[in-house]
């Protein structure tokens, strides 16, 4: 039996701290307070190590800074079209990401490191990770009066069941196989298989609650922390504060937020750097160079899961020829890569999906290192190097561009000849990706591991990038939903990140860091393991320091 | 003419040439290979090693504008004679014939100049994919139009004159008159009409590549270069600013070379 | 002169259905080769082919392209453009929204520019050869040949982020009094300016001095009339044709050309609508903009032929 209530000491997060326990840890860290001394209160509170780091970097920025309330804000997304949308289902881009959590909530909602949280659930219990039952939390209320019920919630979860709807997290909704209304706030959902990690499922973008027989989305009707006073897709939407928010103690503490799409990049940081809005999202490593430059502005980096992969696929040749896959996993220079793509804003992976912000990563796994000598070993033995190889790139993928021109040169370096196929963005998912022999791929970030494996490296997963079929693999995904001691658990993780190291055709090269830029005018931002732009829910936390 | 106003009238089709033969033996004359990163800092200033400094990958960037001159140039060049062929083509049949030919290929060519340019070459070059063959037929089509009615209003108005009539008269064919008469008596304006399809497609060129459905990277023609180096902007990285002084002395030195030689030229037909 | 134009004008309205329903046709082909499609597009990552599948049914995708364009083109007839396949909202609002912006920039820069190019362009026919006559030659020369993305970054640099004085942006959600119309649209007028106005002032000229040169302008000449009446009373009638064509074509570029200047300062017009719906594969939406731009083109062309008629004195008495 899992249980996942508040106050146990896992789910504690900042927000469930109360206001004077919040005093002593800023206070702590305000003043200087050693990072052992840290600890040791971060202990008394119940907290784990893991969290306080996050805590102490959140503290030396904001610097005991109460928030304030009041002003409206503008924020600048990146992409902005006609397809926007206020339909959790629905959501593709970060800018309805941005919006959706805006207006809505979801049943649990993820901290800082990933972890779930319970937001419009009151518990959560499970039977062997198969059935669960969640219990609402009482007298939510929805931007138009209604409260929320079951019926709610079990609308929004089978919505995504249906074609019609066009559900991005089909795949991840067909896990739930009987969604049932057992009390007015009451449901219970019984899974095709044990799914320890469900509750992060349920916080996830798409499984946001809105009210139930909606038909039209564009109102933005949700128990949110704002309600939606106008939104037109491709120019803006403009969110004013829920007064009657059920969270209690913490944000909303701005007024109204606009939020609009810029979609060019260059204009998105002139409109920043001329004071036209006080936070952009999906900055590049160029620009951040010149943001960083202006004084009253400030980036926000955040360290995710993004990955940018090279692709072999294990189904033609040559990605059929562990040999060469293994060659061109040496022949990717990490390192230039980090400097020259992303200028240092990445962290250096090892070919393996799994970022070491998740409580899963292996860190023990040797890193893969750049190696000209091994790559032409292992390339030669598949004879590789007498053939010219096509390597399909797009700015889809984001990198992948410059990427492929590393590659290229390295692959000079030891006698073999790449000939470099960029294609447009345009389409590039449907025709390009998984198709070719060997291309590129970028993967967003996922809250948890077994999400990851399930979607891209099951053998039977709709998006096995490489066409990488391991039947221990397979087991051990499948045996690890399902158990419970963390320890086993962690073991049975590891085990399967050196499976897609050793074996599969995919080469990590980094982890791509999100970067935000904002004015120093806006405060409690902080990067949050879920995304760039505090996961998304930026709007909830921040205020204006006018 | 004074010295200074000599100087000026052979300073814009030297620019010219230079671009032409710089789009022939770039490649031979270009100091490092265009593609490859280079062991220096992004966005670097001009140096000796890097005369335009590196773009925004530490790419040498005098390399990168030299090669980037046979995309502009020659993608340019090609899809000018393109229009300009065909449109001397189809409009000297539509004088010669007249007719329902006539009248239907005018109205068709209409409703082509009625999308506007840009938004046709955004869809079209969605539509098949940025290639070069794509780009160069899609510049080529879309300046057919405009071409067109110029050679046919010329051609009308030759064909109404004398020696044309005395021609016919002399029971000479159809393909005689144009070819003998007709088309000696427009080579000016066709010309000169070369000219300023060849700034208009350099243009509409630049304008896709900064919307990013021109020529795909690791190429670059001159419009790409500045839009992947638009982040170096705000501190003047010569990385943006010598692209795009590239453009304009192209474009301004064809201008003033065809105004050199045949005079301001309007459209007044 | 009534029935002149009477006559012209049920000419180019039959000549106008044509065009439009062949442009409808080439749109409606062209669009239905884009590779991938809005369901495929809808889905990105997500598209699973019982996904995309499922989608494209429930978005009427499945049906043969014949009998898609059939209905399309029977609906389009009656002033029905059919329903966005990416939001589902009638695309009659999603154009409807966004067209104001466009005409509002477009009237705003007409009527910057015109006045501007019709100045230069008189200036110089009437001193010509002068020194005035081969700046203002040069200037547009210049100015026509620069990029217009240049000038709009170059612009925003300089005004908006070093010097403040406008916004980046040029949002309408912003406005405030005739102060934050004129900061709001300056730049993008601005850049709009520079790349229409040198058409139109160096066909003002042209015209202007072929008119000059004709016979009946020399017999005025000879009369002895002051240089100012014989321009404006003899020579500027005949040569309106030429320059309402030029005006004509460059308000028409103003409406569907703009998407340079709508990408650099994210101003929500109509052009930007249409690369959306190319990007999103949202056929309907792409369609009926094509059909708006020429049907705007068409109008603005015949209208300039009807200017032409009624200034011209001698078309005028026939």
């Amino acid at each position: 039996m899992t249980k996942l209530e508040s106050n146990t000491s896992a789910q504690l997060s900042w927000e469930t701290l109360s206001l004077r326990e919040r005093e002593r840890l800023m206070a702590a860290t305000g003043q200087g307070a050693s990072r052992r001394d840290m600890l040791g209160l971060l202990g008394a509170l119940g907290i784990g190590a893991s969290f306080g780091g996050t805590l102490i970097g959140a503290a030396t920025t904001a610097h005991a800074q109460t928030p304030k309330k009041g002003g409206k804000i503008r924020v600048a997304g990146f992409g902005s079209s006609t397809a926007d949308t206020l339909d959790p289902a629905k959501q593709s881009y970060s800018t309805d990401y941005c919006r959706c959590t805006m207006f809505y909530n979801g049943l649990t909602e993820l901290d800082d490191t990933m972890n779930p949280k319970l937001a419009l659930a009151e518990s959560i219990e499970s039977d062997k990770a198969t059935v669960w039952t969640i219990k609402l939390k009482k007298g939510v209320q929805f931007h138009n009066g209604k409260e929320l019920t079951s019926e709610d919630v079990v609308f929004s979860l089978k919505r995504h069941h249906d074609p019609a709807t066009g559900s991005k997290a089909k795949a991840l909704a067909d896990l739930m196989k009987e969604i049932v209304a057992t009390g007015t706030h009451e449901v219970k959902i019984t899974l095709s298989g044990p799914n320890a990690d469900f509750p992060v499922v349920l916080g996830t973008y798409h499984f946001l609650i809105a009210q139930a027989g909606t038909t039209d989305f564009s109102k933005g009707i949700g128990t949110g922390p704002f309600k939606c006073k106008e939104f037109t897709p491709g120019v803006r939407s403009i969110a004013v504060k829920n007064e009657n928010y059920w969270k209690q103690g913490a944000g909303p503490y701005v007024d109204e937020i606009e939020f609009f799409g810029i979609p060019d990049v260059g204009a998105r940081v002139n409109a920043l750097l001329a004071g036209d809005v006080h936070m952009i999202g999906n900055v590049n490593p160029a620009s951040a160079k010149n943001i960083l430059g202006t004084k009253g502005f400030a980036i926000l980096e955040t360290k995710s899961g993004n990955y940018t992969d090279l692709v072999m696929r294990a189904d033609s040749a040559p990605g059929n020829n562990p040999d060469f896959v293994l060659g061109m996993k040496y022949l990717m220079n990490r390192e230039q890569i980090k400097r020259n793509a992303f200028q240092g804003y990445a962290e250096i992976a090892n070919d393996h999906p799994v970022p070491p912000l998740n409580r899963y990563f292996a860190a023990d796994i040797p890193q893969r290192k750049f190696d000209p000598e091994k790559a032409k070993f292992h390339l030669n033995k598949a004879g590789a190097l007498s053939s010219t190889l096509p390597v399909v790139t797009s700015p889809a993928a984001t990198g992948s561009v410059e990427m492929g021109l590393l590659l290229q040169q390295a692959a000079q370096g030891i006698g073999m000849k790449i000939d470099l196929k960029q294609v447009p963005a345009d389409g590039y998912w449907s025709n390009y990706w998984m198709k070719v022999p060997v291309g590129y791929g970028n993967i967003n970030p996922r809250p948890t591991a077994d999400i990851l494996f399930s979607l891209f490296f099951a053998s039977t997963a709709a998006w096995n990038e490489s066409a990488w079929k391991n039947d221990k693999f397979d087991q051990l995904m499948i045996a690890a939903r399902a158990e419970t001691d963390e320890t086993k658990r962690k073991q049975m993780y590891t085990d399967m990140q050196v499976l897609i190291h050793e074996t599969s055709g995919i080469g990590v090269p980094v982890f791509i860091s999100g970067l935000d830029a904002h004015s120093e005018k806006l405060k409690g931002l902080r990067p949050m393991g879920t995304g760039s732009m505090m996961g998304y829910s930026f709007g909830e936390h921040v205020w204006l320091d006018a | 003419m004074s010295a200074a106003a000599r100087l000026t009238r052979w300073i814009a089709p030297a620019i010219v040439l230079f671009w032409l033969a710089m789009a022939f033996i770039g490649p031979l004359i270009s100091p490092y290979d265009p593609a490859v990163i280079q062991d220096a800092d992004l966005f670097e200033a001009m140096s000796r090693a890097y005369w335009l400094g590196t773009d925004y990958f530490g790419r040498d960037m005098l390399s990168r504008i030299i090669a980037g001159t046979r995309y502009t140039v020659g993608i340019a060049l090609v899809a000018t004679m393109i229009s300009v062929g065909s449109g001397l083509l189809l409009g000297l049949a539509a004088s010669a014939i007249g007719g329902v030919f006539d009248m239907a290929l005018s109205r068709f060519l209409d409703a082509l100049i009625s999308i506007p340019s840009k938004m046709f070459g955004l869809v079209v070059v969605a539509a098949f994919g940025s290639s070069m063959p794509v780009l160069i037929l899609t510049l080529g089509i879309i300046y057919l139009p405009g071409c067109y009615r110029i050679v046919r209003s010329v051609a009308v108005n030759v064909a109404a004159l004398d020696f044309v009539t005395v021609a016919r008269a002399r029971g000479e064919g159809t393909f005689y008159v144009m070819l003998r008469e007709i088309l000696p008596n427009m080579i000016g304006p066709v010309l000169a009409d070369f000219g300023l399809r060849f700034i208009y497609v350099v243009l509409l060129l630049s304008s896709l590549s900064f919307l990013g459905l021109g020529v795909q990277p690791p190429e670059a023609d001159w419009g790409s270069l500045v839009r992947e180096n638009i982040g170096g902007l705000p501190y003047g990285a010569p990385a943006v600013i010598f692209p795009a002084l590239a453009i304009a002395s192209l474009t301004i030195s064809v201008n003033l070379t065809i105004d050199g030689f045949f005079g301001p030229q309007e459209r007044g037909h | 002169m009534n029935a002149l134009i009477g006559r012209l004008l049920l000419q180019r309205l039959v000549a106008a259905i044509a065009t439009l329903w062949f442009v409808a046709t080439a749109v409606f082909i062209i669009t239905n080769l884009l590779p991938g499609d809005v369901a495929q597009e809808l889905l990105g990552q997500s598209a699973t082919p019982d996904a995309v599948a499922g989608l494209r049914k429930a978005l009427g995708l499945d049906v043969p392209p014949f009998e898609r364009y059939l209905s399309w083109l029977g609906h389009l007839a009656m002033g029905d453009p059919g329903k966005s396949l990416v939001n589902g909202m009638p695309v009659a609002t999603l154009i409807g929204s966004r067209l104001g912006n466009s005409l509002l920039l477009a009237g705003i820069t007409a009527l910057v520019a015109v006045p501007i190019a019709l100045l230069l362009g008189i200036t110089a026919a009437v001193a010509r050869g002068s020194l005035y006559d081969r700046i203002v030659g040069a200037g547009t020369i210049l100015v026509v040949s620069v990029p217009e993305f240049l000038v709009a970054s170059v612009a925003v640099l300089i005004f908006a982020v070093h010097l403040k004085w406008v916004p980046a942006l040029s949002q309408l959600g912003r406005i405030n009094g005739v102060w934050d119309v004129i900061r709001v649209f300056a730049l993008p007028v601005f850049t709009l300016t520079c790349v229409i106005v040198a058409q139109m002032a160096r066909m003002t000229r042209a015209a202007l001095i072929d008119a000059l040169s004709s016979s009946y302008v020399e017999m005025a000449i000879l009369k002895g009339a002051s240089r100012s009446r014989i321009i404006l009373q003899h020579a500027l009638p005949n040569a309106i044709g030429p320059i309402a064509n030029a005006i004509a074509f460059s308000l028409s570029f103003l409406l569907g050309g703009v998407i340079i200047v709508e990408t650099i300062f994210n101003y929500p017009g109509i052009a930007k609508l249409m690369v959306d719906g190319v990007a999103t594969r949202d056929l309907p939406l792409v369609q009926a903009c094509a059909m708006l731009f020429c049907g705007a083109y068409l109008i603005l062309v015949t209208a300039a032929d009807i200017a032409a008629i009624v200034a011209n004195p001698r078309l005028r008495h026939q």
